[in-house]
């Protein structure tokens, strides 16, 4: 049964993050705050062709600077691979601008950069793909030799019966939409502290996702057993799907630190940052529906390619994510799916903040918005009519538990003024809406998808919670000391969370695909549980009753009904501890989805943008946002608001600003001044709705918060802009440049009437 | 390289360390002093993450700065803005309002929003915009901090009035 509000004494209210005071005093401490004893620093030669052929590679000079340690090419890690095809460093082809060539280590980072300068390798430059189109022309030349028509990786998926749906539908619409390479702008950059200094244990200090996965892929690569490898997580400066397996800078500190048998640290430059870690590539979408005359959806089809440069690594999960997303937002009885990776001589596609869902939000909520106007049809009514519903049971397997859409459509619409203002407003204003879905609890990284946790109590009463979840910012560590302090009777502020570090912390999977509250928040429930049992042994005898009647609230231990029979709950511990049995408080919890794969729950909501144009500069100013999320449960709702705000910035900002601007594969803004983001006085204010359907799987009903928002914010401005124009613009982002030109046109076209 | 001894004045303690022409008071203060709250970014005045404040109180990206330029001059960073037992104003808003998630810009923000009310303690909208213009937070959508800098003002307005009517 779910618990209502008022049983609730920590959980559902405003927790400052445990960790802000030392966040906000500069003691928390980050990747590169960390000095090892004997650190060496290291540079990497990169490539600066597109695609060449290595003729020779002299070190000679390099190695002979005063304060060089090592350098290294492709001889000293000839089978070490990044991921599936991405040798550490090329041997014979560079096929990127930034490509890894050599690296060199030595005793500060300004001679490691000059040594790296004084690194010869001569290429013979050849003739290189850039665009989708190019590369999969029958004639293409092959960028690896597996990869047939450049074609790394494809997925197709036919539900139900598409040609009849289609057949049957009284409207079909088809609708293209492009979206343009990106970069996630963490505010830490990529960096990697490792220690290989004794043969056998490897231990490193990077941001991450998931320990775990970096854990596994640096063992593999390097030939250790998962055991042999310790990753350190400290503070994560942001993460935004990007830094969910490991790069090659990992793999150079750590052979490095072998060859020189000292710590090695490899940070990022301003513009490796965008020249060796590009977070989405261009991606061209096709989809077509299929609707009956009342606006029913009878049939879907989505056809979608992704540049992903020059590797792939573990992006194929794109091809996953979005080839059953519709079925997570509407109901619907026939799909198909066809969706592919291409090789390019571009930087590779890694992840971008929305993980390629929000990325295909933007065409997708635009192609139904069109498709209700062309019906006469106002888009709420469209989304409420084939959204997904409780107790729904989707073609891929997903049974919905719980459902807020609905509620998210109608409150923000409500909010917003939607009725008052859509069809309705002066020419260069705008209002659309974007609706959205995401996985709460995925499952299907491992057969397992486990997350465990222990607690332990000491005997005045102090907690310590262990976990592998990281936090990179978005609160999950306070999230998790308030469901265990829910539990415990206790109050978030008396638990510290231990995280960060492989060999201390359970196994967690990671904060990836929006898991961490809802299978974490599970596990961390569990382990109080566990802790708790321990405690009702003595608080039952002690005050005669079964311990089912106890009740844990407010440091205190009482029976239900009788808070003032209270004994206080660190008096219960002590206790238990200081008997003759001596029974320390450990307690310990898992949580692994029952299901084979897929998803136990998905969040849901709702936005509404409203936007003005500026006819002389074709700015799209966005005035107002709402936004209505369906979390399960707001653990911390402060924090639930702050998750919405950052989505909503990241979203409009993908929309509106964000491009890392290639041209012959080399980026041309790399730098934070160049690369647009929106400053803080272009945002626009944000209304938050926070809607709790109480998942029945969910710890507390909870669901998730943490990648749900971000997928309405670009359909939603997107279609406040079309509604402005009077006429979508399909390709992301939509720059002033791209609404002059319409506007431009227009003018002519009036003039020359 | 020839490096010079210089005094450097960081939070009131001063330490004495030999810099060389070309490094700048970011990399002083983080790898000399050993100071780690104020945060390496872009390294090249893009981001604000680095922010510190120099003697008359107005914020410095300290990677722009060389370091042998701050002879005997004040520097305040982020670890000398909390008071003994009390968060500074501004400190307290940011964490009770929720406008720190990851951290990494955080203390470029609050050395920022700080520098700003010393000089002003009664900002206006458009101030404030473009005092935080420089300070790029990728997690917050700047919508929490803003609110967080009004709420600081709000509080310290009241703390000065407060102080006033003692007569002290
Ligand atoms: S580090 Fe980015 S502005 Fe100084
Ligand atoms: S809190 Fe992460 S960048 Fe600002």
């Amino acid at each position: 049964m779910a618990s209502r509000k008022a049983d609730l004494a920590v959980v559902g209210r405003d927790q400052p993050r445990l960790d802000g005071a030392h966040k906000l005093t500069g003691r928390s401490l980050f990747t590169d705050d960390v000095v090892l004893p004997g650190m060496l620093h290291a540079k990497i030669v990169r490539s600066p062709h597109a695609r060449a052929r290595i003729l020779s590679i002299d070190t000679s000079a390099a190695l002979a600077l005063p304060g060089v340690k090592a350098v290294i090419t492709h001889a000293d890690a000839p089978k070490l691979y990044v991921g599936i095809e991405q040798p550490l460093f090329r041997q014979e082809i560079v096929n990127y601008i930034g490509d890894e060539v050599a690296a060199v280590a030595a005793l500060d980072e300004a001679t490691a950069a000059e040594a790296a300068a004084l690194i010869k390798v001569e290429y013979e430059p050849l003739p290189a793909l850039f665009t989708i189109q190019d590369a999969t022309r029958p004639d293409a030349f092959l960028i690896h030799a597996k990869a047939k028509g450049n074609i790394a990786w494809q997925q197709a998926q036919d539900l139900g019966d598409v040609e009849q749906g289609f057949a049957g539908s009284a409207h079909v619409r088809t609708d293209t939409y492009t979206t343009n390479a990106s970069h996630n702008c963490y505010a830490e950059f990529h960096v990697a502290i490792a220690d290989w200094s004794l043969p056998d244990k490897l231990s490193m200090y990077t941001p991450t996702q998931t320990a775990i996965l970096f854990q596994k892929s640096l063992a593999g690569a390097l030939r250790l057993s998962d055991g042999q490898v310790r990753i350190m997580n400290l503070n994560t400066g942001g993460g935004f799907t990007g830094r969910t397996s490991v790069r090659p800078h990992h793999d150079v500190a750590a052979v490095l630190s072998r060859k020189t048998g000292r710590p090695v640290k490899v940070r990022a430059t301003a513009d490796e940052e965008f020249i060796a870690c590009r977070a989405g590539g261009e991606v061209k979408y096709t989809f077509r529906t299929g609707v009956s005359d009342t606006g029913q959806i009878k049939a879907f089809e989505a056809d979608i390619t992704f540049d992903t440069g020059a590797y792939v690594e573990s992006q194929m999960i794109v091809l996953t994510l979005t080839s059953s997303y519709i079925h997570s937002l509407y109901k619907i009885e026939a799909s198909r799916y066809s969706g592919r990776l291409v090789h390019t001589n571009n930087i590779p596609y890694y992840f971008h903040h929305g993980g390629g869902l929000a990325q295909m939000a933007f065409g997708l909520g635009q192609h139904m918005d069109a498709l209700a106007r062309e019906l006469g049809m106002d888009p709420i009514d469209f989304h409420l009519q084939n959204g997904v519903t409780k107790g729904h049971t989707s073609m891929t397997g997903t049974f919905f538990g719980s459902c807020g859409l609905a509620e998210c459509i109608r409150k923000t619409a409500k909010q917003a003024g939607w009725k008052r203002k859509y069809g309705k407003l002066p020419p260069l204003k705008g209002i659309g809406i974007g609706v959205g879905a995401m996985a709460s609890g995925a499952k299907g990284v491992f057969k397992h998808d486990t997350s465990a946790a222990f607690i332990k109590i000491v005997d005045d009463g102090s907690m310590s919670l262990f976990v592998g979840l990281p936090d990179m910012g978005q609160s999950s560590h306070t999230a998790m000391a308030m469901i265990a302090a829910e539990v415990l009777g206790a109050q978030a502020t008396d638990i510290t969370v231990i995280s960060g570090d492989t060999d201390i912390v359970p196994l967690d999977v990671g904060a990836l695909i929006q898991r961490g509250t809802f299978n974490t928040g599970n596990a961390v429930k569990a382990a109080a549980l566990d802790a708790r049992k321990q405690l009702e042994v003595l608080a039952a005898a002690r005050l005669g009753v079964k311990p089912s009647q106890l009740v844990f609230r407010d440091r205190q231990v009482y029976p239900k009904g009788q808070p003032d029979k209270a004994i206080p709950l660190k008096k219960i511990v002590y206790d238990t501890l200081h008997s003759r049995e001596g029974r320390f408080v450990m307690g310990r919890g898992f949580y692994n989805s029952p299901k084979e794969s897929g998803t136990m729950a998905y969040s849901f909501g709702a936005q509404i943008a409203e936007v003005t144009i500026d006819p002389d500069t074709g700015f799209v100013t966005v005035d107002r946002i709402v936004a209505s999320h369906d979390v399960g449960r707001a653990i911390n709702p402060r924090i639930v608001e702050g998750q919405i705000d950052g989505q909503v910035f990241s979203g409009l900002s993908q929309v509106l600003y964000e491009q890392t601007l290639l041209e012959n594969g080399q980026v041309m803004n790399p730098s934070r001044l160049d690369y647009r983001l929106p400053r803080s006085y272009e945002m626009p204010k944000v209304e938050h709705i926070i809607v709790e359907s109480i998942d029945p799987f969910g710890p507390f009903g909870a669901k998730e918060v943490g990648e749900g928002p971000i997928v309405c914010t670009l359909p939603a401005v997107a279609n406040a802009v079309a509604n402005a124009l009077g006429e979508p613009v399909n390709e992301m982002p939509i720059t002033p440049w791209k609404i002059l030109q319409i506007l431009g046109r227009r003018a002519k076209a009036r003039a020359g009437s | 390289m020839t490096r010079q001894l210089i005094t450097l004045i960081v939070n009131g303690d001063r330490y004495q360390v030999p810099v060389a022409p070309h490094e700048t008071l970011l990399d002083v203060i983080r790898d000399q002093v050993a100071l780690t709250g104020t945060k390496r970014g872009c390294t090249s005045g893009a981001c604000g993450v680095c922010t510190v404040q120099g003697e008359d109180g107005r914020a410095v990206l300290s990677c722009l700065a060389l370091a042998i330029e701050w002879d005997n001059r004040p520097v305040t960073t982020i670890e000398g803005v909390a008071g003994e037992d009390e968060l500074h104003p501004v400190q307290k808003a940011f964490l009770e309002y929720g406008a720190v998630q990851c951290g990494a810009c955080t203390p470029g923000l609050i050395m920022t929003a700080k520098a700003l009310l010393d000089e002003n303690p009664d900002p206006d909208e458009e101030a404030i915009n473009e005092a935080l213009a420089g300070a790029l937070c990728r997690c917050t959508g700047h919508i929490k901090v803003k609110i967080a800098v009004r709420e600081a003002i709000k509080a310290m307005v009241a703390d000065a009035a407060a102080e006033d009517s003692h007569g002290v």
